[in-house]
């Protein structure tokens, strides 16, 4: 590797000082309190969910309902070894398949508008817009997720019951065939749209920076090919910087599915249903911990509770599968190890 | 191609050539792609602008000198404790994540091995999946009882770290792998050791898009409220400075509690609170971003 | 740095301004969001008069409460439930009334909001399982006979709790004691197996309960009876509904007098009991005691009596009218009171 080789002939010519040392253990020391700390959130939820594991068996991912069972009632329902309250049997279809297709429809409407607004951050603003743009976008990322929330409530919500809704309605039946369409308006729809506007900046704000520390001779190399500058950006600049672009895309992803408080107070807490359109109500897997979780406590066998654990540790599962899927489709991800 | 060599500039070439043929739509297929990113951009700061009116049409005129100076109580009240409970938090927070989450990109990008590299990166990755409702309730578990902290300053800290290091440790990671190959040779070339390289070469170039991910993450710890309420509590009074057996106020507390109560005063302080909260992470952006332009001049200056 | 600066100045004037108060008892009351505003109104009162000790207040949820009164994290746990047997299995907990709340049914019936539409038992828990579909449905017609010719043929739209509450408690206990279907079906709790209605809808909290019926044109909703100011201004409407004697009564305070006074005698000395569908003709059917849930075991002397000083207050001052009016709850009768104070008398350490 290019970096022994470095060391080597480097460690002949130049000085390693003791603050090296320091340097390299150090962070070598941090890294590991990371991965330790991703490891100890895993096994938590393992240790404190096997015995919904044990409970539920792989039923919790073909059921439908999500019941506690009879809480005030007597006696217990025994499976697997662990009680948990009469009549209770926990499936978490609906949860799983909100969680994934909310987030799905967030990343497609998110991540070609943060790649053009990154574009256009970079190329079009004027130089001395460019602070006060770049602090605008990132400021959508420190707007408290129950503020977007409230505007989701407030505005989206009445929004989309009162004018998309029967816009569809009129114009494309098939969206909205089941029912009244939007009844309420809190939905699959708007629960994707307030999760595309907040991890739109965290693709956004990173992509642009990505941009403004990449060589602009590339940039102009192929404009002297003859490229016209878009092409010059799609072609040449973007296809470079896919690994960073993908880097950023995953982080937005890992917020969008582990989003709480703003899909809790939008997407209709739908129950024991799927969605048939995209303006029913759904259900994720965040938003029903935290709905769920004081009922939950209530429950004198824990099993709730363990359940729920479950349910984070299926999240966990999937943001993993999502993640090594994702990491197989880009393949020569990781470059040569760069040194210091 | 030989039009090219033989009219000189490319842009002129090309831009004769359009001329000539007076089609339209090549002009528009040129700048179609322009348009739209414009119109993208602006219909971001639309949004932006959108939420930010909602909140501070409904927050600004509840805010008044009294709520720096007194407390939440009964129904409303000040916001002394909620403001100066979220400085603490995310003062602590900061401080544990950049001790952490900048020696792990360091790392991540200098001294690990492609195998281990991949899976750190893949665990940081996951740890960003991970619903703020379940940091919290890990930190309950595992801080407040197992651990006997009770509500506390430690736990919320800890638990607003957890939610920021994959932003913090990505970011380090990607900046430092930016930072071209030929500026960090020519520092070994001149004899640096590692750590002078990477103190006065990578960092440097790299800190405009660490900052970045720092100031991000920042912004999503401080409008975060599932994880505090299972490891700082509440509290209606001023919070002390012990770590532990202590519990915090914070400003999402009231956002996500008072908005929720029958009462018009209990709002218009929820909606104080939150336009706060956003002028907050708008100072602390600005103030970040002019202290990073001063470390730049100064260092053009010294170059 | 000048900011950094502030910063410090900031935590110093707070340890100073907190050193002081070093001395006092800390109590925590957290859990049901319904008794949430009541305690807001009690306690900035009671810590004016009694300035040694400390009341945080917290909206967590009564399964919160509870659990965190029993981990000892708080000693204060309020919930609208009583606990079950199975829940207080082999722990020992008071569960002590401190007010009386009560629940309204909203409906959102363009034509009908300034109507008050009778609706029973069975016809709701009909239209909550999805087995009565529209609000011209020959069972609400049955009841309705003076505006029967007003209901539209109109699909309704239940809107439930998508949060754990003690709303959905009273309100399914109500539904369980009323309609045996629905007793052998989905029976009750903070969260049941709410049948899949097609355009059900999940709201959270009380507030997202009135704006979901505000929004959904055509809907029903069960919601707590402090936020009536609220429904009122909504512009929807609110239902009378058939008590165990059959007649359909509306939660005006002596209705709900009524209820409380009826189901008195029986409150046993555990004051573990359900005042939903109680007997009397004028007696509203969903009406609940709130409970504080107090282990009997603080962690000291000083932390019991500060406690046991503070329930005492709520139950003397603290039943005063002007707290209870601006939630709409109505005070303890006196034997029910007293029921308290004994429970009372056994915190200790």
């Amino acid at each position: 590797m290019a970096i022994v080789a470095l060391s080597g002939a480097s460690q002949r010519r130049s000085r390693v000082a003791p603050l090296d040392i320091v340097l390299r253990y150090g962070t070598t020391a941090t890294a590991a309190t990371t991965a330790a700390i991703v490891f100890l959130v895993a096994a938590f939820l393992v240790v404190y969910a096997y015995p919904a594991l044990a409970f539920n068996g792989f039923g919790i991912l073909t059921h439908l309902e999500w019941n506690l069972g009879n809480q005030y009632g007597t006696g217990v329902e025994r499976h697997g070894g662990f009680s948990g309250a009469p009549g209770a049997s926990f499936g978490a279809i609906v949860f799983i398949v909100g969680t994934v297709v909310s987030s799905a429809f967030a990343m497609a409407i998110a991540t070609p508008l943060a790649i053009l607004v990154a574009i256009a951050m970079h190329y079009q603003v004027p130089r001395r817009l460019k602070t006060p743009v770049n602090t605008l976008v990132e400021l959508m990322a420190g707007v408290p997720s129950v503020v977007y929330g409230l505007w989701g409530i407030g505005v989206l919500v009445p929004w989309i019951a009162n004018s998309l809704g029967p816009f569809f309605a009129a114009h494309v039946p098939m969206l909205s065939f089941i029912g009244s369409g939007a009844a309420s308006g809190n939905g699959l729809l708007a629960t994707a749209f307030i999760l595309a506007v907040m991890i739109f900046p965290i693709m956004a704000a990173t992509m642009r920076d990505v941009l403004s520390t990449f060589p602009k001779i590339v940039f102009e190399g192929a404009i002297g090919l003859g490229a016209t500058p878009w092409q010059a950006v799609t072609t040449m600049v973007l296809p470079a910087i896919r690994t960073q672009m993908f880097a950023a895309a995953m982080l937005a992803l890992g917020r969008a599915v582990g989003e709480t408080m703003a899909v809790l107070m939008v997407c209709g807490s739908a129950l024991n249903q799927l969605p048939q359109s995209v303006f029913a109500p759904i259900n994720t897997i965040a938003a029903v911990i935290v709905s769920q979780l004081d009922s939950a406590l209530t429950d004198p066998t824990g099993m709730a509770e363990r359940s729920l654990a479950e349910l984070a540790l299926i999240l966990f599962a999937i943001t993993l599968s999502v993640n090594l899927i994702a990491r197989l489709i880009m393949r020569g991800g990781d470059r040569v190890k760069r040194t210091v | 191609m030989n039009e090219v060599a033989m009219s000189g500039s490319p842009v002129q070439a090309s831009a004769t050539r359009s001329m000539t043929r007076g089609s339209v739509l090549v002009t528009v297929r040129r700048n179609i792609g322009w348009v739209v990113s414009a119109a993208a951009l602006c219909s971001a700061l639309a949004i932006l602008l959108a939420i930010f009116w909602f909140v501070l049409a409904r927050g600004l005129p509840a805010l008044k000198p009294q709520l720096f100076t007194t407390v939440t109580s009964g129904i409303a009240g000040g916001l002394e404790n909620a403001i100066l409970g979220t400085l603490m938090l995310v003062i602590f927070a900061v401080a544990l994540v950049a001790l952490i989450g900048f020696g792990t990109g360091i790392w991540l990008s200098s001294y690990a091995s492609p195998k281990p590299r991949a899976f750190v990166r893949l665990l940081t990755d996951v740890l960003a999946g991970v619903p703020s409702v379940v940091v919290g309730y890990f930190g309950y578990i595992l801080l407040v009882k197992i651990a006997g902290w009770q509500f506390s300053l430690a736990g919320g800290g800890i638990a607003l770290m957890i939610i920021m290091l994959p932003y913090v440790v990505r970011g380090t990671d990607l900046a430092l792998e930016a930072v071209p190959r030929e500026l960090r040779e020519g520092g070994f070339a001149l004899g640096a050791t590692y750590t002078t390289v990477l103190m006065t070469v990578s960092w440097p170039y790299a800190l405009p898009g660490i900052f970045t991910m720092l100031l991000l993450a920042t912004g999503i710890a401080l409008g975060e409220t599932a994880p505090l309420i299972y490891t700082a509590g509440w509290s209606n009074y001023l919070p002390s400075l012990h770590l532990t057996h202590s519990p915090v106020p914070y400003l999402t507390y009231v956002i996500w509690t008072f908005i929720s109560q029958p009462f018009a005063e209990s709002h218009a302080l929820a909606f104080a609170a939150a336009a706060l909260l956003m002028m907050m992470i708008v100072v602390t952006n600005v103030f970040a971003r002019s202290w990073l332009e001063n470390m730049a001049r100064k260092q053009r200056g010294e170059r | 740095m000048k900011p950094l600066r502030i910063i410090f100045a900031l935590i110093a004037f707070s340890i100073t301004t907190t050193a002081a108060a070093f001395a006092a008892a800390e109590l925590l009351e957290t859990g049901s969001s319904l008794v949430y505003p009541l305690m807001n109104l009690w306690v900035p009162v009671y810590t004016k008069e009694h300035s040694d000790v400390k009341i945080t207040t917290q909206s967590t949820g009564s399964g919160t409460g509870i659990s965190q009164a029993v981990a000892g994290v708080a000693q204060i746990g309020a919930s609208d439930a009583y606990m079950s047997d199975a829940q207080l299995g082999t722990t020992h907990m008071l569960n002590i009334p401190l007010a009386i709340s009560a629940q309204q049914i909203n409906y959102n019936v363009p034509g009908l909001n300034d109507v008050h539409l009778n609706l029973s038992g069975p016809v709701l828990a009909g239209i909550y399982d999805g087995s009565i579909h529209f609000w011209d449905d020959a069972k609400i017609k049955d009841i309705n006979k003076s505006v029967a010719s007003k209901l539209p043929h109109e699909a309704i739209i239940p809107i439930h709790r998508a949060d754990g509450s003690g709303d959905t408690f009273i309100f399914t206990q109500y539904l369980t004691f009323s309609t045996p279907s629905w007793k052998n079906g989905p029976a009750y709790g903070t969260t049941i197996n709410w049948p899949a209605v097609p355009n059900a809808v999940g709201a959270n909290g009380n507030p997202g309960m009135v704006q979901a019926c505000q929004g959904a044109k055509y809907s029903i909703a069960y919601i707590g009876v402090s936020f009536l100011d609220q429904t009122n201004q909504a512009g929807l409407g609110y239902a009378a509904l058939q008590n165990a004697a059959g007649k359909f009564v509306l939660p005006t305070e002596s209705n709900i007098l009524a209820a409380a006074a009826a189901k008195d005698k029986e409150t046993p000395k555990d004051e573990r009991i359900s005042l939903i569908y109680g007997p009397g003709a004028n007696s509203y059917p969903i009406i609940n005691y709130e409970y504080a849930i107090v282990n009997p075991k603080q962690k000291d002397a000083a932390t019991a009596s500060e406690v046991k000083a503070f329930l005492t207050w709520t139950l003397t001052s603290g039943q005063n009218k002007s707290y209870l009016d601006k939630v709409h709850f109505i005070g303890l009768p006196a034997s029910i009171v007293n029921l308290s104070k004994g429970q009372i008398a056994e915190i200790g350490s």
